[in-house]
């Protein structure tokens, strides 16, 4: 069952730099009637495991939840057996069962799985009717566990009790329940660590473990980008969590320090910048001198390598100037990325950022850059005031560009390269590049004939 | 899976649950309907995520800004209200924050708030702005019943009764498969007839991918309230897709000298033929020119790509309205339907003469890919044929999602111009995958 008890308890979770102001039991994802944006508890949950392989993911719910979101993100795997992120499996849910109850098929559907597919374990994922209506999910799981012998895990996190951030510690809290701690790791190193909210969406964790590797850090376990059900459950063996960006996942660090002593940090890994600071953080944190040494010397290596890497794209880059209009991280996150390239970031937008995004736009982008608070309405003069060269927005700000006679890259589009780590810096060079010389921003913005053709007859 | 045994057409399920599927939900179709309406604000009466989800669904496969806004139920107001609290709160926040004047409220349910059972119709009466509101559990139906559905609630709510009609009027009720320009085409085809001409849902001015400052706040373009109000005197109604008929017969209710007719769909020479005859009958003229001209260019396109097509076997999946017309279409020029794997049960699927023909999921399919030479399948269709090597067969997005692809909005597979242009594309196909496979 959803436990009331435990949505207030993770709404209120002093570690989320949401909830900070805000009064006791006014958490951050009360969302308010129309105007709630975003997906639901549900969606947070299943983009938080659903990159397990190993696992098959089942939505017990009616059509919506999973018709329009399986093979809809890129998390990349390099699970050898069958990867069950590409596929969809859900109960689809008819009058029948919102009457008489859908635990019958659900139980099913469990059976149905493990013939046909077999997997490590299952996910079973209540949604808004199946929690409504009172479905008995950890019964069902509990004796579909029972019955075959693997991990059957209820996720309670149906859409109606909040946002996706709450989704998203709620299956933090699944995974604690029922799979950390049930398994022994076949050996551990005093350099083991456990990633926590990388989903490897377009591989970008790739682009930072083969850092890792050189230096010696041994990722135990993932939640959950490239993940595996067998390695999560060792997860408690591990020496540091690490969380990437993933603020809603602290609740589960914070009660894994209670329960394993397991102490956590919290990185990213955008741009230069960050990952090297990533970096020297983890090793510091693991706090062996021989590793801290050996990363220095993988660090500065790599970053000798990447500057050489980077140099034409500088000297391309030259004089050029941003606007960046995209929410969350990515406000300082690609801005910290432009900067590495040599651009300079005129204007960021801060709407919709944590206190803790508004103070990295405003370190990185330094005095003179303009926090835009509503980007919609500002960004047309600021980039005729700083003489902008490009804009880096969502889908809809493209006619600004275009009337503005400047380049344009989407970056709230599915990307399909990484942006992460030194490798993802490359990429988004790249982009750049194909976008200061495309001529198509210029060639569309011209005047239709009827605008300029005087006529007589009229 | 390889399942051997023959899954039966049937109302009932074969399996508890769908692996893959194909089905898409009756609120979504509803969403997607109400974005046809001009200055509409789609309303979907549930929690946030199901809103959220359509919307990128739609986004992606329209490349077009979606405007699409929830009651944003929540665990406590799903028990303590009966739905005019949030739906009243939502419509006065999401009014007063974006200062827009919506011409409709298209206000539409999920399974959540079915079960809840809430009283959709009677927050009508506190509502200044025009209203319409449509049950749309997402465990019934599909997304072809969500649109008709809402067409139909459109007449039955808003179209006033009347006992005169303008001969020269027609309404087109389009099924939720057809394209903007499908749409378009249609519309431009009748009034070359010379008949004033409605869409409803009118796609072909909301999603058609235009560029323009795009709010993508409330539905741009599309068929107006004031006009739904009075479609009352149209001389005639013209349903196309069987999902559609229930709208058609809303509209007969309003005013019993209307001529309703129906077209399962407008694919190949044969339905296309039907339709322009019916039009000459009603107006008592010949068709263009042009008109003349493509049906000239499909009889050739259907010589030219015969042989191809003939020796071929295909796999239809998607909507019932959508894979009549593609089967008939196919089977007019030779080709050999293996199967047609079907979203959700329709009567229409019983008159199509396919080896098979079952309401299923991509698992199902997936069976019969291994003998086709070409599946035509929405975007997820993809990686299963292509991940392994084990098929052979060519891929032809149609459907939704069609995630990738681009310049969905503008393709049209109807009458004889899409006709033509469709089976070259199969042919084309077809020939990559024979020759080259
Ligand atoms: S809000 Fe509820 S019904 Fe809608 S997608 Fe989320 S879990 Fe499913």
């Amino acid at each position: 069952m959803v436990n009331r008890a435990k949505i207030k308890e993770l709404l209120n979770e002093s570690a989320c730099s949401h909830s900070k102001e805000k009064k006791p039991g006014e958490g951050c994802d009360k969302p308010k009637p129309g105007l709630a944006a975003g997906g639901c508890a549900f969606d947070g949950a299943q983009i938080s495991l659903f990159p397990y392989a190993d696992a098959v993911h089942l939505v017990h719910g009616p059509q919506t939840c999973l018709g329009a979101s399986w093979e809809t993100r890129e998390t990349l795997s390099s699970y050898e057996g069958r990867d069950h992120t590409v596929m969809g499996f859900t109960t689809g849910i008819r009058t029948n069962d919102v009457i008489f109850g859908g635990d019958k098929r659900l139980e099913a559907s469990i059976d149905f799985i493990m013939k046909e597919y077999a997997p490590e374990a299952i996910f079973v994922y209540s949604t808004c009717v199946t929690a409504m209506v009172g479905d008995d999910i950890d019964m069902t799981c509990k004796r579909g566990s029972e019955k075959h012998g693997v991990p059957v895990v209820p996720v309670h996190a149906p859409g109606f009790v909040g946002g996706k951030n709450l989704g998203s510690r709620l299956a933090g809290e699944a995974v604690l329940e029922h799979l950390i701690g049930t398994k022994e790791p076949e050996f551990t190193t005093p350099y083991d660590i456990n990633l926590i909210g990388d989903y490897n969406v377009t591989g970008d964790m790739w682009q930072y473990l083969p850092l890792f590797e050189k230096i010696g850090i041994r990722v135990l376990s993932s939640l959950s980008g490239d993940g595996r059900v067998g390695s999560i459950r060792t997860a408690h063996r591990a020496r540091l969590n690490v969380i990437v960006c993933a603020k809603s996942l602290i609740t589960l660090c914070r009660k894994m320090k209670e329960q394993y002593g397991i102490p956590w940090i919290s990185v990213s890994f955008y741009g230069k910048r960050d990952t090297a600071f990533a970096i020297r953080e983890i090793v510091r944190a693991l706090g062996d001198e021989k590793l801290i040494a050996k990363a220095e010397e993988v660090l500065t290596e790599e970053e000798e390598k990447l500057e050489a890497r980077l140099k034409p794209y500088r000297e391309m880059f030259a004089g050029k100037k941003a606007v960046l209009n995209t929410g969350g991280n990515k406000s300082w996150s690609i801005a910290s990325g432009l900067q590495d390239l040599g651009i300079e970031v005129v204007a960021t937008s801060i709407r919709k950022s944590t206190e803790d995004d508004i103070e990295k736009a405003k370190a990185y982008l330094g005095p003179n850059g303009v926090l835009m608070k509503a980007p919609a309405a500002e960004q047309a003069k600021v980039i005729d005031e700083k003489g902008a060269d490009i804009l880096l927005a969502g889908g809809r700000s493209l006619y600004t560009a275009i009337k503005k006679k400047i380049s344009f890259i989407d970056v709230n589009q599915e990307k399909k390269v990484s942006y992460g780590g030194f490798e993802g810096l490359l990429n988004l060079a790249e982009d750049l590049k194909h976008a200061f010389n495309n001529p198509v921003f210029a060639n569309v913005s011209e005047k239709a004939p009827w605008e300029t053709v005087s006529m007589e007859a009229e | 899976m390889e399942c051997n045994e023959v899954i039966a057409l049937s109302r009932q399920e074969h399996k508890p649950l769908q692996v893959n599927p194909i089905k898409h939900s009756q609120p979504m179709g509803a969403a997607l309907a109400f974005c046809g309406i001009r200055n509409c604000l789609p309303l979907m009466h549930a929690a946030q995520g199901c809103a959220s989800y359509t919307k990128v669904f739609f986004t992606r496969h329209f490349n077009e800004p979606i405007p699409l806004y929830s009651t944003s139920v929540t665990d406590i107001t799903a028990v303590l209200d009966g739905g005019d609290y949030s739906i009243l709160l939502s419509i006065e926040n999401i009014t007063q924050k974006n200062k827009f004047a919506p011409e409709l409220i298209g206000l539409h349910t999920t399974g959540l708030t079915e079960t809840k059972g809430d009283d959709i119709r009677g927050v009508g009466m506190h509502i200044e702005i025009p209203y319409c509101y449509v049950n749309t559990p997402d465990f019934e139906g599909g997304m072809e019943s969500g649109w008709a559905l809402t067409a139909k609630a459109l007449i039955d709510q808003h179209t006033k009764p009347q006992s005169h009609v303008r001969p020269n009027k027609i309404l087109l009720l389009p099924h939720v498969s057809m394209s903007p320009l499908e749409v378009e085409k249609l519309k431009a085809l009748c009034e070359s007839f010379g008949f004033e001409t409605c869409a409803l849902p009118d796609l072909s001015s909301s999603m058609d991918g235009f560029f323009g400052e795009q709010q993508g706040k409330l539905a741009q373009g599309g068929i107006g309230i004031d006009e739904i109000e009075v479609l009352g005197n149209c001389g005639t109604v013209i349903s196309v897709g069987s999902s559609m008929r229930i709208a058609a017969e809303a509209l007969l209710a309003k005013n019993p000298r209307i001529s309703h007719l129906h077209f399962d769909h407008l694919m190949g020479l044969k339905m296309s033929d039907n339709f322009i005859g019916a039009l000459m009958e009603k107006r008592q003229i010949a068709p263009s020119p042009s008109v003349k001209r493509w049906r000239g260019r499909l009889q050739d396109a259907m010589l030219d790509t015969h042989f191809m097509i003939g020796s071929s076997r295909f796999v239809i999946t998607g909507e019932p309205d959508m894979c009549v017309g593609i089967a008939e279409l196919l089977q007019s020029v030779g080709g050999t339907i293996a199967a047609v794997v079907s979203t959700v049960y329709s009567p229409v699927l019983e008159i199509i003469e396919a080896e098979r023909v079952f309401v299923g999921d991509l698992e199902d399919a997936k069976t019969y890919f291994k003998d086709a030479d070409l599946v035509i399948s929405n975007f997820h269709a993809e990686r299963i044929l292509h991940s392994n090597g084990e098929y052979h067969a060519g891929l032809l997005l149609r459907g939704f999602p069609n995630y990738e692809e681009l310049g969905n909005q503008l393709r049209s597979d109807q009458l004889y111009e899409g006709g033509t242009c469709f089976l070259f594309e199969v042919a084309n196909k077809l020939r990559e995958v024979k020759h080259h496979g």
